[in-house]
């Protein structure tokens, strides 16, 4: 099946963007594909500068140190996506936004998290980690969580967008994360180190990001039948992007509502 | 009156309730955490729809409200909020 595709590496994505405009565009998306003006989309990207995102119904001030976010210059977004904070740093991050009813976009939630997320799994085995999905909406080489994925619909699309870790940055994360308690943050980075994973570690290399998106489209066209059509975004989508980042994902309303 | 409760849902999400009593009424109830809910829009309505209620029958509304259609919780139960906002109660009585 055809699918646009918006892409840093090969030219139709922008370089990385802030928090804000990352979340603005996803959004942009879903209202482009929904009115019909776009295909069916995945967009590639990357974060500048690094961005913490909490989930819909996580409260920001509750989960992000936020004045540490300031000082680090370090974003902090709330996502449209439920799940949980995130910090976004060396990772490659992709979105996607389908029309309900499309191949990979079935009415049944748990069944699209596995459809897409088929995608990145054979993209990872691509470079050589032996991931599987793990429902509901994780990917895991050797039991361990390499990518995390959430997922909303409106407007009669869905958006999933999701992380793949290339690198871990647990010090630096838990410095930008409220814990329970400060003594407590040595047994959570331990406890995070044997939950979760990163392609420099299991591949045993630090691997480019040009690299990790290639296998990512490898794995999409593989699992999923995807052909890609490369294209920017549209000026329309990026006027909307950019409003919706100004007017939503910066904003303290949107941001500290829950 | 405020109660707040930090209730982790075995093999699951980590709900993060508020919720301020007066008199024993419910004035504002606050369902926070890391688990999906879908539409967004229907759970903020069920966590609205509890203002106003008596504590006595906050339970039951909870297990009605967030199990209504088409509203679908993942990572936490109807009665996980439900026992989540109960244990969020009761501190809020103890709260005085």
């Amino acid at each position: 099946m055809k699918l646009r595709l918006i892409d840093s590496v090969s030219g139709s994505g922008a370089l990385p963007l802030s928090g804000a405009l990352n979340m603005g565009i996803d959004e942009a998306l879903v209202g482009s594909v929904s009115r019909g003006e776009a295909p069916p989309t995945l967009r590639l990207y990357r974060w500048a500068p690094p961005c913490v995102t909490v989930g819909y119904f996580q409260s920001l001030e509750a989960e992000v140190d936020l004045e540490a976010c300031r000082s680090s210059g370090v974003d902090a977004v709330r996502r449209l996506t439920g799940g949980g904070a995130v910090f976004h740093d060396a990772e490659l991050t992709y979105s996607i936004v389908l029309p309900i009813g499309h191949p990979l976009a079935p009415d049944g939630i748990l069944e699209s998290y596995r459809l897409i997320c088929a995608g990145l799994v054979a993209g990872l085995r691509e470079l050589g980690a032996e991931a599987s999905f793990e429902p509901i909406n994780d990917i895991a080489v050797g039991g361990r969580k390499i990518s995390g994925n959430a997922q909303t619909r409106r407007q009669g699309c869905l958006l999933q967008h999701g992380t793949v870790l290339m690198d871990l940055e647990l010090e630096l994360m838990f410095s930008l994360l409220k814990v329970p308690a400060e003594k407590l943050k040595g047994k959570l980075i331990e406890d995070s180190k044997a939950r979760v994973t990163c392609l420099r570690e299991v591949l045993g290399r630090q691997l480019a990001y040009e690299d990790a998106a290639l296998a990512l489209r490898k794995g999409f066209a593989e699992a999923c039948g995807a052909e890609f059509e490369e294209a920017p975004l549209s000026a329309a989508e990026d006027l909307e992007a950019r409003r919706l980042a100004a007017e939503r994902f910066s904003t303290p309303e949107w941001n500290e509502r829950r | 009156m405020t109660g707040r409760k930090d209730y982790k849902v075995p093999g699951g999400k980590l709900l993060r309730v508020e919720l301020e009593l007066e008199r024993g009424i419910v004035i504002r109830a606050a369902v926070r955490g890391d688990f999906f809910a879908h539409p967004e829009e229907a759970f903020e309505e069920a966590e609205g729809g509890l203002s106003g209620l008596p504590v006595e029958g906050l339970e039951a509304a909870a297990l009605a409200l967030f199990g209504k259609a088409p509203l679908r919780v993942f990572g936490a139960s109807p009665a996980d909020i439900a026992s989540a906002l109960m244990a969020a109660a009761h501190e809020a009585q103890a709260d005085r």
